[in-house]
């Protein structure tokens, strides 16, 4: 405060009208000489001061100056003073009450009648609360300012008709427009054409009624490209309640517009071709849990389609059979709440026919990325006839499991490369292998070469001509048994009928194969000695027949030796033509003469060979024909000996055989030597490659057989 | 007809009494049988001798006669060979005299034999 001398200066008015005029005024006044001496202060100055009049009219007012303010004040008042000019002052005084105030001065210098300086006189005012307001505000614009160039959001003010009037820089980014050109257009001049409509309604409302909204649209980017943008609009007012603007602030949503359009395209053209595929789809939203269900869904289920086409999860749930239903509805809600995508099938009733069918579902949650409510989608479709044809399948799979393990023929199934695929029990009990042990393994390996050969040429004919073969193939078994098989087999084809592999059927005729070999042995054996046994028929024919015997003795001749050949053969046949009992053939051939009562016979139980005992029986039968027509036996007191023993010298052991005979006639020697002497002499003894005597003595002809002991008589 | 009076036939058959028959029957085609031989080493034996033809038994007790036979082709003597069944052994060109035989065969087959 400048002070000026009093009574140097002419006041305006009379010095009492001034004083009362001052002290009624709300600011503090006062005056000064040129000495700065302060010649007067109004009530106001001295209240501020908070001291008497006299002491307000001489204090240092330089003490009352804030710390932060007195080197600035001092300055503008010394530089204010010397200008001689009116000047101001703002700074801060401690009032009476110790506080801080505002005050802002005015000092204008005061010249006499004759134009010379005499002082000043001051008025200040305390401007406290303007200044207080004026620095929050600053504040504010300070963080406001902050809050507009942050880069998330885009502030946009526009005017009443849409003309922007600020714009951040982040808007200009996301509007594609620099500040400039945008502060000389309006909003609706970005905007999209097909957003305008829905846009201009609720800028007008608001702008009208004050309304504020949200709304997302597009804006056209000056290279032409398109932003999608969330805009918050608010209108801003003036303080007296008139709208002056519009406030919008930006966000860009291209990005997840584009996902939410891609998702939705793929959604439309999954449920279009999940409908083309029989597959009916249901949406549900998460929030309200309703939602679109297609138009197949209400036909699958059996239900009337909506008019809205939407449909609730119970109404989903009420058409599956109770012993389904809570499994589905558990998967349905694990789904809806955990996210967990499922796949069930279950059965429903058709509400319409009440037929049961059989439905799979699959269902999964869509989450969005920025926590919006997310979404169910799910797709379901009729499986009854899968199903079916899956049971029908697995009954007729087991079918041929079970004939396939259990069947005594070998089945097996082999690749085009004639490896083995498969085989069953039979197969590998067979070959004496494991099943892992010829699975894989080319056949070639289960034969000999000269055999695949054959089963690779049956394949060629198949291969070419079509139609199953059947073959005889000798296989060999894991000991290197060489089996015989019967196969019989043919090509397995695709749908389209080329050939994917070859499946056999194949019987062992192993024994059969042996059965048949002995047999054809045996009828070739059968057949060699009944033309053996004819020939000697005929042989004994022949000497029966021959000479000039009558015709009946010739008969009974021929008779004799055939019964004689018949009754050693009976006993082949019973021995199976194996070796027969020495005693037995002897005796077997004296019984027609006599038997025991006329024979004695003494000798171990040796064994000799078929072809040997017809020669001895027939030699046998000779002896005795003759002993009863000529020798001993014609008379009834004659009698027979036949002794035979084995005999062991220093070689080999020998047979030793007698015939002898006692009581008959006496003896004449024949005049000329028969067949039977023959037979006798040359036969039995070329059959026992030994030597054979008939010893006509008078007492009784006596035979001597000597010969190796016939092989197997052991 | 070839006159086989005094031709000398070994008989190879070791059936007695087929052997004894075959005998006669030669003996009555004026031929002199040789054996006849009831086993394979007599046989061999026999086949050694001098000799117009023969006729061999296929089978001899469980051996079969086709050692002899190659004796016979070796030294040149013709032979034919007689069973009851089957076929001859191959590789002689032998004629086969199948049982029972009659005299006839018999003769026909030594005129074969002979070359008439």
């Amino acid at each position: 405060m400048t002070e000026q001398e009093a009574g140097h200066a002419p006041l305006p008015v009379g010095e009492d009208e001034f004083r009362l005029i001052a002290d009624s005024a709300p600011v503090a006044v006062w005056v000064t000489r040129l000495d700065r001496q302060r010649s007067f202060v109004n009530r106001a100055y001295v209240e501020f001061f908070g001291g008497s009049y006299e002491d307000a009219l001489t204090f240092d007012w330089r003490a009352i100056i804030h710390p932060d303010d007195i080197a600035r004040l001092l300055q503008a008042s010394v530089d204010g003073e010397a200008s001689l000019k009116t000047f101001s002052l703002e700074g801060r005084f401690r009032r009476a009450d110790g506080a801080w105030r505002w005050l802002q001065s005015t000092s204008q210098p005061r010249w006499n009648a004759a134009g010379e300086h005499i002082g000043f006189i001051g008025v200040a005012h305390d401007v406290t609360e303007a200044k207080e307001a004026e620095l929050a505000l600053r504040e504010r614009e300070a963080q406001l300012s902050a809050f507009i160039s942050q880069t998330t959001a885009g502030f946009a003010q526009v005017d009443l008709d849409g003309t922007f009037t600020l714009v951040n820089d982040r808007f200009c980014e996301i509007a594609g427009w620099s500040r400039e050109q945008l502060l000389r257009r309006t909003m609706q001049s970005i905007t999209h054409p097909d957003d305008l409509g829905r846009n201009v309604p609720m800028f007008e409302r608001a702008v009208r009624e004050g309304v504020p909204y949200t709304h997302e649209k597009r804006y056209i980017r000056e290279d032409g490209g398109i932003v999608w943008v969330n805009n918050s609009v608010a209108v801003i007012r003036r303080p007296e309640g008139k709208p002056f603007g519009v406030l919008a602030v930006t966000l860009d949503v291209t990005q997840r517009r584009e996902s939410e359009n891609a998702l939705r395209r793929s959604e439309e053209s999954l449920r279009l071709a999940t409908e083309s595929a029989g597959m009916a789809s249901w949406e549900l939203d998460l929030e309200t849990m309703e939602g679109k269900w297609s138009a197949n869904r209400f036909d699958l289920l059996g239900l009337v389609r909506r008019d809205d086409l939407r449909g609730t999860v119970e109404d989903w749930l009420d058409r599956i059979v109770v012993e389904d239903r809570e499994m589905a509805r558990e998967a349905a809600y694990r789904c809806f709440e955990q996210g967990e995508p499922y796949t069930i099938e279950y059965r429903i009733r058709r509400a319409d026919t009440g037929e049961e069918r059989a439905l799979q579902s699959h269902g999964s949650r869509i989450d969005y990325d920025d926590g919006r409510p997310s979404r169910f989608v799910g797709v379901s479709f009729d499986i009854t006839e899968r199903q079916r044809a899956e049971e029908e399948l697995r009954d007729s799979e087991a079918r041929f499991r079970t004939i396939f393990e259990q069947a005594n023929d070998y089945l097996i199934t082999l690749t085009l490369d004639q490896r083995i695929a498969s085989v069953n029990p039979a197969v590998v009990s067979a070959l004496g292998y494991t099943e892992a042990e010829v699975l894989g393994r080319p056949v070639s390996d289960f034969m000999d070469p000269d055999q695949f050969a054959i089963s690779l040429g049956a394949l060629q004919q198949k291969l070419i001509r079509g139609g199953s073969t059947r073959l005889t193939i000798k296989v060999r078994a894991k000991d290197r048994r060489e089996l015989v098989w019967e196969i019989n087999s043919r090509l397995t084809t695709d749908a389209e009928g080329n050939p994917t592999g070859i499946h056999a059927i194949a019987r062992d005729m192993t024994e059969a194969k042996r059965a048949e070999t002995h047999l054809r042995l045996l009828i070739d054996e059968l057949n060699h000695r009944v033309k053996n046994t004819l020939a000697i028929v005929q042989g004994i024919a022949q000497q029966s027949l021959k000479g000039d015997r009558d015709a009946a003795t010739s008969r009974r001749a021929f008779e004799g030796r055939l019964a004689a050949l018949s009754e050693a053969h009976n006993l082949l046949t019973r021995e199976h033509w194996g070796l027969v009992s020495m005693t037995q053939i002897i005796s077997d051939a004296v019984r027609p003469h006599g038997g025991s009562a006329r024979f004695t016979l003494d000798g171990p139980d040796l064994v000799i060979m078929p072809k040997t005992a017809i020669s001895l029986a027939l030699a046998i039968h000779e002896l005795a024909t003759n002993a009863v027509k000529h020798g001993a036996l014609s008379e009834p007191q004659g009698k027979v000996t036949i002794r035979w023993a084995r005999m062991r010298g220093e070689g080999a052991p020998r047979l030793s055989l007698v015939w002898e005979e006692s009581g008959g006639p006496a003896v004449q020697p024949p005049e000329r030597r028969g067949f039977g002497t023959r037979m006798i002499e040359r036969g039995l003894a070329a059959e026992l490659a030994g030597s054979v005597t008939i010893d006509f003595r008078p007492q009784g002809v006596v035979c001597t057989v000597d010969a190796p002991l016939p092989e197997g008589a052991e | 007809m070839t006159v086989l009076t005094g031709l000398r036939v070994l008989v190879v058959e070791d059936e007695p009494v087929v052997a004894m028959y075959l005998e006669d029957i030669l003996d009555e085609l004026g031929c002199i049988t040789i054996g006849p031989a009831n086993r394979l080493s007599e046989g061999l034996a026999l086949a050694e001798g001098p000799l117009d033809a023969a006729i061999l038994d296929i089978n001899l007790a469980g051996e079969r006669s086709n050692a002899i036979a190659e004796l016979l082709r070796a030294r040149g003597v013709p032979f034919a060979f007689a069973s009851g069944y089957g076929n001859a052994p191959e590789g002689f060109g032998a004629p086969m005299i199948e049982k029972p035989y009659r005299t006839a065969d018999i003769g026909r087959a030594l005129n074969t034999l002979l070359g008439e």
